[in-house]
């Protein structure tokens, strides 16, 4: 009895604790927990958010997506077409007091892309054959060709010491240079940093952070409205006239339709755009999402990415159009299979049966088929019988045009319909051409091929949204990073 | 009785050799992890090497041999979520399964008797019909939705106890309750008639007449009579705890228990963390099952007969 | 044991004096107010089941976009239009209710009937042929028992993919061996009665015993079971589709509506409110007949009653003497 009275006592003082004492204490609660802490193995939204704030890369990013150096001294060189040089800061330190220097990044790279390894993150890196070091502060890194996308490349791999890494605990206790320390990992219920005082960038503001893993969007925003958390992630549209704030910043995720180009009725090219004019896009934005996401500009590309092309609009909302461009091809009645899955990405379902709507209304009979997300992706991966209109939601972390393209623009690709060979070399061209400006330009006319030919119904690229305390400061950032030494705990 | 008690073992051995059995055919000859676990742009190349890496592409035998090894040997292989040893996840978990069990079944245990004698003391009284009233509609409430009016009333609108976690004892107040209250309701029922039925006996009847204390017949007497029957459905409402209600409760409350990490393996069509959590809970279950039946042998020995 | 205080009532309570006594059995009714309730509230939501498009004032599934998560119509933004309020895809709540009716009673008398009627066949085996049958249908009974039910229906439903029929399967699999022990064991008690044994002797056939003097005593019970059952497979699959594995959209389910409606429950009480309502209003009015219809067809438990009653009197009476 006494002993029990003592737990109760304790645990009721932990919780005053926990209520009073943290002024300078952010908790965020995330999706889904860690399946590690290794910041090079897995592809892992859980590890990310934590690992952003205790790792750094070579290349940094403003919260407005503008690359600049980070663990880089400079912006690298590129010495011939297949090697970039990287000069590093001086004087930098790992938590555990190694030194961050030459070897530490020659270790990181090597690391990652040792097939042994058998990293989650490898695709981000397949480009990168060897490192090297040139002395101290100085790193050389090869590719299997011309690579211009290294530096966005560069700001995924996370630099690991290469003492602690070898630790057989290490998955379990990251250590970095960032301006955020490891403290404590308890399974299921949190993980814990704290500010690193001896980082060598601007001081953050908040002293302390706790992660909370909290997979119902319904139990996050309990948390939130209840004061237990200060940040939580994937808001719904509806929910942000409830809580205390919500910030919302034009994020990675774009949702379109991809059409087959080779058979059916999509397999004429009037079709293909009266679908894209049937489509309210601003209606969807508007009522959906509430205003929480924007009209995708005919691309599948949001304006800070590499290889968008300003001069490319969406096709504009005329039915009218639509309508005769179906009378034209001879469509109109003609069915039209949708394919989508429910629960996967945000409204997911919603979308797909409001786009139907709109197809229904200019003459086409749309066959709504939403599969388990299992069967979802046979279809979607099915390169033999392509279904007539497929939704899938299309995520670019590396910010340029390469990764989207490859898989849904290229003839061939993991999720295009299409055999359009001059697409499909416009896009092989871009992927080894390191001028800047001719990469761009050849982009832009890869865009304007395939807004042209209709390829694909784009529809929206969504936002992020995130609710935030009142007792938070912060303003998030478009490559979806939670970084905590961005933000201010008001007094 | 020593006899009894390895049958009973036997049977529980057989019992959990047909869940494995059950859940390695089912496992593999219907579902597909290799598509959900990669990410959309995986090549075919990257398909094929990680079927092969999971050891999907031998002939189905071979797998169940080795399968059936892994079982003796407790060892499921790696989680195809978590990347770490699926037994280990499950021995992290499981405790916190069984915290809230506990206080659930605790919870609604200690109340029910009190409310059960007092229920019994004037059959068809007010307090009677109130009782038996109000354990119908605990009986007809949906658990998930209780948790989720639980949430509304006592976290979000008054803030009295947190929505989600493990950290202290205040997180288990509400999903230890969700928990407790369908079985409280079973158990007054449970506890009321068997009491009814002691109070009529010749032998309570025959305590008042000699004038023993009233709290002292049904305390002594009555009470013990009526153990049989509220032990049996302690046992099972344990069981269906642990192997049912925990499931909603924990998603719900977003208690990291086994339940919770079932639905999440099933999501993330996590075959083998899933292996291992129904071998555990079916290990479990006849581990109860065999405790119960001991339990019954020791508060009525003609049982040990049957 | 349980087992065998049923059939010792069922020698009293014979099939034709059941039939006449109908009409008192309705009376009966009347006096058990909560009973009737529920049996008025079954009726209801079997009529508005089979009546829904009639009832329903939209289509469950219609959507607007325009008119998302109004509130109901006595709240001060909603609409008599939609009585009460919409969801997050503006479809009418109502309509969606009288709609789940549909699922909620089609599954609990889909798996009542099919794990009752293999349950009742596997009892009547087990009991009438003995020996061995009996011996391994008991065995496979125990065995299923013990197994972690609703665990093992998940993967189930994982793998195969949830839909309606899978659900049916899955709760019926794990449902029939109540019935088999019922069955069974009123089998045994029945069969030792002088009337069966004297039938046996005459020469009658083996069904004709089961379907004349077997079955019949067994119906009440087992009717009352079912009912029982019936409430616990309503709440089984409004449980699996919150979960997720249950019904699918676009079909409708009062368990995947509180499951939608959760993320919105900060802005929309209705909509986790109302299916969540309808679930336990339906579960309590089959409760309510069943504990009624144990009470009239167990002349034990009838007893009893009567003996409360009069130990109630006796005791008031004592209290008042003093």
């Amino acid at each position: 009895m006494k002993i029990r009275g003592k737990l109760l006592l304790g645990c009721f003082l932990v919780m005053a604790l926990a209520a009073f004492a943290n002024a300078q204490d952010v908790t965020i609660a995330i999706g889904s927990e860690p399946t590690t802490l290794d910041p090079q193995l897995r592809e892992d939204g859980g590890e990310r958010a934590v690992n952003d704030n205790i790792y750094e890369t070579l290349m940094a990013r403003t919260p407005k997506g503008q690359l600049i150096p980070g663990l880089a001294a400079s912006e690298p060189r590129l010495i011939d077409p297949q090697t970039w040089e990287i000069k590093l800061r001086s004087g930098i330190k790992f938590h555990n007091g190694e030194p961050f220097n030459a070897d530490a990044v020659v270790f990181s790279v090597k690391r990652i892309i040792n097939p042994k390894f058998n990293s989650e993150q490898i695709s981000f890196f397949n480009t990168i054959q060897d490192a090297q070091k040139v002395d101290n502060l100085t790193v050389r890194l090869k590719t299997d060709g011309p690579d211009p996308i290294l530096l966005s490349r560069l700001y995924w791999m996370k630099i690991v010491p290469p003492k602690h890494s070898m630790d057989s605990k290490f998955a379990e206790k990251p250590v970095g240079t960032g301006p955020y320390r490891f403290v404590q990992w308890d399974r299921g219920e949190s993980i814990t940093l704290v500010r690193n005082s001896n980082y060598w960038g601007t001081k953050p503001l908040v002293s302390r952070v706790k992660y909370r893993f909290i997979e119902e969007p319904g139990t996050r925003l309990a948390g939130l409205m209840a004061g237990e958390f200060d940040i939580i992630t994937n808001l719904l549209p509806e929910f942000t006239q409830q809580v205390p704030k919500a910030i919302h910043i034009l994020g990675l995720e774009h949702p379109i339709i991809i059409l087959n180009a080779d058979g059916g009725p999509t397999k004429d090219v009037r079709v293909r755009q009266a679908l894209n004019y049937a489509v309210d896009k601003d209606a969807l934005a508007e009522g959906l999402f509430e205003g929480f996401a924007q009209v995708a500009q005919g691309q599948l590309l949001s304006p800070s990415f590499f290889g968008y092309n300003p001069k490319v609009k969406a096709y504009p909302y005329n039915p009218d159009k639509a309508k005769q461009l179906l009378k034209a091809a001879g469509a109109v009645g003609a069915t039209v299979e949708l394919i989508g899955t429910a629960g996967r990405w945000l409204k997911d379902r919603e979308l797909v049966e409001a786009v139907a709507a709109y197809w229904d209304a200019v003459g086409v009979k749309t066959k709504v088929r939403i599969f388990e997300f299992n069967e979802y992706l046979n279809r979607l991966f099915d390169r033999k019988t392509r279904g007539d209109a497929i939704f899938v939601v299309s995520s670019n972390e590396l910010l340029d045009a390469d990764k989207s393209f490859s898989a849904y623009y290229k003839a061939g690709g993991i999720g295009s319909s299409n055999t359009d060979k001059q697409l499909a070399t416009l896009i092989d061209n871009a992927r080894s051409e390191t001028d800047f400006a001719k990469r761009k330009s050849i982009y832009h006319q890869a865009v304007k091929r395939a807004f042209d030919q209709a390829y694909f119904t784009w529809l929206l690229n969504i936002e992020d949204i995130y609710g935030v305390s009142a007792r938070v400061d912060w303003s998030g950032r478009v490559d979806a990073k939670i970084l905590v030494s961005e933000m201010k705990v008001k007094k | 009785m020593g006899r009894y008690i390895l049958r009973r073992l036997l049977h529980g051995i057989i019992v959990i050799f047909g869940v494995t059995i059950i859940v390695f055919v089912v496992t593999r000859m219907v579902g597909d992890p290799v598509k959900v676990m990669l990410p959309l742009e995986a090549t075919l190349e990257q398909r094929a090497a990680f079927e092969k890496q999971l050891g999907l592409d031998r002939p189905i035998m071979v797998q169940f041999v080795e399968f059936m090894g892994d079982v003796a040997r407790l060892d499921f292989g790696d989680s195809l979520w978590q990347h770490r040893p699926a037994m280990e996840i499950v021995f992290e978990k499981l405790p916190l399964t069984l915290v809230l069990t506990a206080v659930g079944i605790g919870l609604a245990f200690v109340l029910s008797i009190p409310l059960g004698i007092i229920a019994a003391l004037r059959p068809g009284g007010v307090s009677d019909r109130s009782t038996v009233f109000v354990s119908l509609i605990g009986l007809s409430v949906p658990q998930f939705w209780l948790g989720l009016l639980f949430i509304v009333v006592f976290a979000v609108q008054l803030h009295w106890l947190p929505t989600s976690g493990t950290a202290t004892i205040a997180h288990i107040i509400l999903p230890g309750l969700t928990m407790a209250l369908p079985v409280l309701a079973r158990l007054v029922m449970i506890v009321r008639s068997s009491m009814i039925d002691e109070l009529n006996q010749q032998y309570v009847q025959t305590g008042y007449a000699k004038g023993i204390p009233f709290l002292r017949v049904v305390g002594l007497h009555a009470l013990r009579n009526a153990s049989l029957p509220v032990a049996t459905l302690v046992g099972w409402e344990t069981i269906r705890a642990i192997a049912g209600y925990s499931v909603v409760v924990e998603t719900v409350f977003a208690w990291p228990g086994l339940g919770l990490t079932a639905i999440q393996a099933i999501e993330r069509e996590d075959l083998i963390l899933l292996q291992a959590i129904v071998f555990s809970v079916a290990v479990l279950v006849v581990m109860i099952n065999i405790l119960m039946d001991i339990a019954y042998t020791l508060i009525d020995p003609r049982l040990r007969l049957a | 044991m349980a087992e065998a205080a049923y059939s010792s009532k069922m020698l009293s309570g014979r099939w034709q004096d059941r039939l006449r006594g109908l009409r008192s059995l309705t009376q009966e009714l009347w006096r058990d107010k909560a009973g009737f309730i529920g049996m008025l509230l079954i009726a209801a939501l079997l009529l508005m089941a089979v009546a829904a498009p009639l009832l329903a004032p939209h289509d469950p599934a219609a959507q607007d976009l325009r008119a998302r998560l109004k509130p109901p119509a006595w709240s001060a933004q909603g609409t008599w239009n939609h009585i009460l309020g919409t969801d997050h895809l503006g479809r009418d709540v109502l309509s969606r209710l009288i709609y789940g009716s549909r699922v909620s009673l089609l599954v609990g008398a889909a798996v009542v009937t099919i794990a009752g009627t293999f349950g009742v066949i596997m009892g009547l085996l087990a009991g009438y042929r003995g020996g061995r049958t009996d011996s391994i249908i008991m065995r496979w009974i125990d065995t299923q028992v013990a197994f972690p039910g609703l665990l093992l229906a998940l993967i189930i439903l994982a793998v195969i993919g949830p839909s309606m029929i899978t659900v049916i399967i899955v709760l019926s699999l794990n449902g029939w061996m109540v019935y088999g022990r019922m069955t069974r064991s009123a089998v045994l008690a029945v069969r030792q009665t002088a009337y069966v044994e004297a039938a046996e002797i005459v020469g009658c056939r083996a069904h004709r015993v089961i379907f004349r003097h077997i079955l019949p005593n067994l119906t009440s019970p087992l009717l009352t079971l079912a009912i029982l059952e019936f409430a616990r497979i309503v709440l089984a699959e409004a449980a699996l589709s919150f979960l997720g594995l249950g019904i699918q959209p676009p079909a409708t389910s009062w368990g995947l509506d509180v499951a939608t409606g959760k993320d919105y429950i900060f802005r929309a009480w209705w909509l986790v409110t109302m299916p969540g309502i309808a679930i336990s209003i339906t579960v309590l009015a089959v409760n309510l007949v069943a504990s009624w219809m144990r009470l009239i067809s167990d002349p034990q438990e009838r007893e009893k009653q009567f003996a409360r009653k009069m130990a109630v009197r006796q005791r008031r009476r004592r209290a008042t003497g003093q």
